[in-house]
């Protein structure tokens, strides 16, 4: 090293032995905040997890398992784009915050099962450091030394060596005040605060200067150095003052290299992954259907005439669950009524959710109840997101219809389809300016949002008509209104044309009441199986519980992924996916819902 | 027209591709059949470039091989902004050619470890791949403090020069030959920058980036 | 003719056969595979490689026979001429398809037929041989995939928006899996197509390292062209894959109809080898399948009922 090695009066160091030991409860720097700029996707690891780190244009920093749920691809090899991260090998989309995810180009109507989420860790960002951990506890380190200071990180340094091997070196760690000088002794402090975490003081007579430096445990062979110093406001020299520890730590981090005496060579991606069966358990979070969670009103606002806004966070630290653009939640009111309505968020959009309520005239209580008693700081319960009114990402132009209040879908969807930068345009029919709702959200779509104010029927119809125009392959319509308006588009739209899967109408949820009572028996005739299903299980657990592999997605008789062939027996359909005729034949039926009117049922599987 | 002697999985030839496509230059490819054919060992391709390798462009009867030379040429003679190849800054292009001749290092590793794992070259793929490394961590130190001022390219200049093009496939298609790019984030920052260039095209291994700022 | 002046190496492939733990798969051991393309061979010189981490040596004599051994038997360096005198310990070998095919078993499984190639007017070629960091299962399934297309061959295969798969039929017939009625709409399916066209393929998957591809290469709507993609396992996470193909055009080059496929295979390695983990896990909770999945669902059942356990994770 380049300075002189501190006699034994001047170099004192103090250790503090701290407690946490358990590596999987510590917080770990895992990358710097500059290492994450817009729409960057990032490559790291943690005590041998592989980890995508992203920032959304939110700010939000996500932290992830590296790996998508569908066939294994490392997510960093995917797109940021802002609010969703994209796989790069199907084109599988994960919303920001949640990881939940939002779309399957694959099947472009079916919305994924609710389940379907990477893996999180927790980030915190602070001191311009990235924190995360396996699940750590309380809060990462507060660097007080800093205060009044500007945080500069060091470079960070990999190191081929681990962990603890560096920790050894780094708490001798040896720069003079200036941070510049060379050659002249200095007095050290070292604290040691974490099991990786030193705090270094270095004073020469008056001038003193204090780091610190974290080792993140990469793996069982790899270490990456980071460090964080203050200096002054507005210092002129920060490069410096970088470049003197960058050089320092570099001639350290060869000494600790040497030291280990790394055998194997360096980083190798053909490296195999240290458990292939581990890797392969749980990569998803498995939490399970629909449920409750309760919110708070944090803020209550007229957002057009009758028409209230509500924004609902989550209390405490939750998440609130991924939503798919349309989707609506159900909201369960003080007064035991229950209503739903649809969000208006944006995609990742995940702090919150925002729903708009209108007043209407012969209220029963629900809208009426939170125009005029619901109040901001109210605690409510809400259903998690139904996704019941899915937007196809693969049409080459979207026509939104939305009349009154009707807006809130397809307001989600717009800023789907703006963010993709997908060809949409957006028709909001109101009485007048004051009756659009949200205008903050129109103003961002610019163009594509089409403001009609106080027509006539007629004069909306031919506008309407004007809008669709000819339909072209691979066009899609949404609509959302009132019900006569509803009825006349889609009867102008059949008339130009459109045929019946272009057209979409959100229909709420399967309503009916399904019943799991009944018990009776599958037969699988390729498998030559013969199982059975009690009351209060699907056909779908039972399968999977016997290591069928059976593809599903909204598991609420919606979507159709669960579709298999019956052979023989009669099934009691329950499903609101199939029509009435393909119902009557009785040949297909969702596992995740239906069941079997007779004892016993033959599928082809 | 211009015509380039090519194959598609060549990155000294995706260089040259790459180069024209950003400085809009028209050209053609003639394909060779480098593997499995290895038609670039023909006698019939000894006219062509008598040190039987690839790419070699034909400029109207000009004919130039070598992929760093190529670049000069094509830098020199169509980019009439003279940023590419800034030969009008005599400090510049001091600094764009040592960096060129950086990438001649990081061809003769990253991309030859790069032949041998894809398509069987007889290299020393222990060697290639630490040579490598050791250039990567250099690399990315100095890109890291490129972009700490404010730069955002090899060398020192607002614009990137011939030395961002040459460095820019060694570098992102490493790992195809074995070299992780985990350690090096500055790399991977400045690769991204690249594939946002306007006119930026890709090979197979390369993926474009995600959309810019621009909205 | 034109053939490697260089003998393939194997540098680099040496430390997995050591380093590993062995094939004790009886079903991978019983199979052919292909070590080279014939004419990419130089008679008289012996080649390397490295088969299910076994060191095997091979070559074409000067007398045009095919011959392959096991090197800890018969130790002749690579690059050295081949022994005009026979020695034992030889592996068994054929030729099929162009290829030099070899087995570990004394008694292989068949090989399975490839009947179009006997057709008189059929040209076949060896697109490529290329090394992946991956097992072969993996190769395999993402050689059945259909959704990727727009994603990772944009342009050529697929392209957004239209990224929807359509239903088709997966089923096993005479041991084999066969996907009928896929189709997908691709900008540029061949290298003689222009604009673009909903394209029709037939999958099949004969061996559990080898998969055939029909599709109408757009000259005879009648005859389809055949792509295979037949894998050389080096280790379980390690392959060499060949890229076969059989087509009736009559235009395009072998450089051309090279290129062309190159770069479609070139994209897809960057894929595979950024796949965690690289062996296939059969489980069916490992990964999540959606419906345009049901070959890749039907593989990993076919492989887990005919026991496969090299190169994959096993469900348990
Ligand atoms: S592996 Fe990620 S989308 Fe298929
Ligand atoms: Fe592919």
């Amino acid at each position: 090293m380049a300075l002189s090695q501190p006699t034994e009066n001047i170099c004192s160091m103090t250790t503090q032995e701290l407690t946490q030991n358990d590596p999987i409860s510590n917080w770990y720097p895992v990358a710097n905040a500059d290492d994450l700029p817009f729409r960057h996707t990032f490559h790291g690891k943690l005590l041998g997890q592989e980890i995508v780190i992203w920032r959304a244009d939110d700010g939000n920093v996500n932290i992830w398992v590296n790996r998508c749920l569908h066939r294994g691809v490392r997510l960093s090899r995917g797109l940021n784009n802002g609010a969703e991260l994209q796989c790069q090998y199907h084109g599988w989309r994960y919303a920001n915050r949640t990881g939940g995810c939002t779309y399957i180009p694959a099947h472009p109507v079916d919305s994924p099962a609710q389940h379907l989420s990477c893996k999180t860790f927790p980030a915190i960002q602070s001191h311009g450091i990235i924190w995360s951990g396996i699940s750590p506890e309380g809060v990462p380190p507060k660097l007080s030394f800093l205060d009044g200071l500007t945080p500069l990180n060091l470079r960070s340094l990999p190191a081929k060596a681990p962990a603890d091997s560096v920790n050894e070196h780094l708490s001798k760690y040896m720069f003079h005040p200036d941070n510049q000088t060379d050659g002249e002794g200095s007095s050290l402090v070292t604290t040691k605060a974490y099991d990786n975490y030193f705090q270094i003081t270095a004073t020469v007579a008056n001038s003193t200067s204090t780091l610190a430096l974290f080792a993140q445990p990469v793996d069982e062979q790899s270490t990456i150095i980071r460090g964080v110093i203050g200096v002054p406001h507005n210092s002129q020299n920060v490069l410096t003052v970088l470049r003197y520890h960058n050089n320092l730590m570099c001639k350290l981090r060869d000494v600790i290299e040497a030291d280990f005496e790394l055998k194997s060579k360096i980083s190798n991606t053909f490296a195999a992954v240290s458990n292939p069966r581990s890797a392969t358990r749980n990569i998803a979070n498995n939490s399970g259907s629909v449920s409750f969670l309760k919110v708070r009103v944090a803020r209550k606002w007229s957002t057009a005439k009758d028409v209230v806004g509500l924004e609902l966070l989550p209390i405490g630290n939750q998440q609130l669950p991924t939503f798919l653009p349309g989707a609506h939640i159900d909201v369960f009111l003080p007064n035991g009524i229950t209503r739903q309505y649809s969000l208006t968020n944006g995609p990742g959009e995940l702090d919150k959710y925002r729903i708009g309520v209108k007043l209407e005239q012969v209220s029963s209580g629900g809208s009426k109840y939170i125009h005029e008693t619901l109040s901001e700081g109210s605690i409510i319960e809400i259903s998690t997101p139904r996704n019941n009114f899915p937007l196809r990402r693969d049409s080459t132009r979207t026509v939104l219809i939305a009349g009154g209040i009707g807006a809130t879908p397809l307001l989600a969807m717009a800023q789907v389809l703006e963010k993709q930068k997908l060809n949409y345009e957006l028709h909001y029919f109101a009485q007048s300016d004051e009756h659009l709702a949200f205008p903050e959200i129109l103003n961002s779509l610019g163009n594509n949002c089409i403001r009609h104010f106080g027509l006539s029927v007629e004069e909306t119809l031919a506008k309407v008509r004007e809008s669709l125009g000819e339909h072209n392959s691979s066009e899609n319509l949404y609509v959302c209104g009132p019900g006569p308006m509803l009825e006349a588009t889609r009867n102008i739209a059949a008339d130009l044309g459109w045929p019946d899967e272009s057209i979409h109408f959100e229909y709420f949820k399967n309503s009916k009441i399904v019943s799991f009572e009944s018990s009776f028996e599958i037969e699988l005739a390729r498998s030559a199986l013969t199982l059975n299903v009690p009351a209060g299980k699907t056909v779908l657990q039972i399968l999977r519980d016997n290591g069928i592999a059976m593809p599903s997605s909204c598991e609420q008789g919606a979507c159709g992924t669960c579709i298999v062939k019956v052979l023989a027996g009669q099934p009691d359909h329950q499903d609101v996916y199939l029509n009435d005729s393909e119902k009557k034949r009785g040949d297909k039926m969702l596992t995740c819902i239906s069941r079997a009117l007779s004892n016993k049922i033959t599928l082809d599987i | 027209m211009i015509k380039l002697y090519d194959f598609e999985l060549s990155v000294n030839c995706y260089k040259c591709r790459l180069l024209m496509s950003i400085l809009n230059v028209d050209y053609e490819i003639v394909p060779v059949d480098f593997y499995p054919g290895f038609k670039h060992k023909s006698d019939e391709f000894k006219k062509i470039n008598p040190l039987n390798h690839i790419p070699v462009l034909d400029d109207g009867g000009y004919v130039i091989r070598d992929a760093h030379a190529i670049l000069v040429y094509l830098a020199t003679k169509y980019d009439s902004t003279k940023r590419w190849y800034p030969i009008e800054n005599p400090e510049l292009l001091g600094e764009t050619a040592s960096w060129m001749l950086f990438a001649e290092g990081t061809t003769n590793t990253a991309s030859a470890a790069r032949l041998n794992v894809n398509l069987g070259y007889d290299f020393d793929l222990e060697k290639v791949q630490e040579g490598a490394h050791k250039l990567f961590r250099f690399f990315d130190e100095h890109m890291w403090f490129r972009n700490r001022s404010g730069g955002k390219w090899v060398c020192d200049s607002e614009h990137p020069t011939i030395a961002d093009i040459a460095l820019f496939p060694d570098v992102v298609l490493a790992e195809e030959g074995g070299i992780s790019l985990i350690d090096y984030p500055a790399l991977r920052l400045w690769a991204e920058r690249m594939k946002r260039l306007p006119g930026f095209i890709v090979m197979g291994g390369i993926f474009p980036a995600s959309a810019d700022r621009i909205n | 003719m034109s053939w490697s002046t260089m003998p393939v190496s194997r540098r680099g492939l040496v430390d997995t056969a050591i380093n590993g733990e062995g094939c004790t798969d009886q079903v991978i051991l019983n199979q052919w595979y292909p070590l080279a393309a014939i004419v990419e061979l130089r008679p008289g010189i012996s080649y390397q490689t490295v088969l299910l981490e076994v060191e095997v040596g091979f070559g074409v004599t000067l007398n045009g026979e095919l011959i392959a051994w096991r090197l800890d038997c018969v130790v002749i360096p690579a690059g050295n001429p081949l022994p005009a005198e026979n020695f034992t310990d030889k592996l068994l070998v054929q030729s099929a398809y162009g290829y030099l095919w070899t087995s570990l078993s004394a008694e292989p499984k068949e090989l399975f037929s490839i009947p179009e190639t006997n057709e008189p007017d059929r040209r076949s070629i060896n697109v490529a041989t290329i090394g992946i960091a991956t097992s072969a299962p993996r190769a395999v399934e993402n050689f059945l995939d259909m959704g990727h297309f727009p994603f990772v061959h944009a342009g050529v295969l697929g392209a957004e928006p239209h990224t929807e798969v359509f239903d088709y039929n997966v089923e096993i017939k005479d041991g084999e899996i066969i996907a009928t009625g896929c189709k997908f709409p691709q900008p540029q399916a061949a290298p003689s197509s222009v604009g673009a066209i909903v394209t029709d393929y037939i999958y099949r998957v004969p061996h559990p390292y080898c998969v055939l591809l029909y599709k109408s290469g757009g000259f005879d709507e009648s005859r389809l062209d055949v792509i295979g993609l037949f894998i050389q396992p080096i280790s379980q996470e390690r392959i060499r894959a060949s890229m076969f193909y059989s087509c009736v055009d009559n235009i395009s080059s072998d450089t051309a109809l090279r290129r062309f496929q190159l770069g479609i295979f070139s994209q897809d390695k960057p894929i595979l080898e950024n796949q965690v983990p690289k062996r296939l896990p059969l489980s069916t909770t490992a990964e999540t399948p959606i419906r345009a999945d049901k070959s890749s669902i039907t593989y990993r059942r076919w492989l887990s009922d005919l026991g496969v356990t090299y190169g994959v994770i096993s469900a348990n």
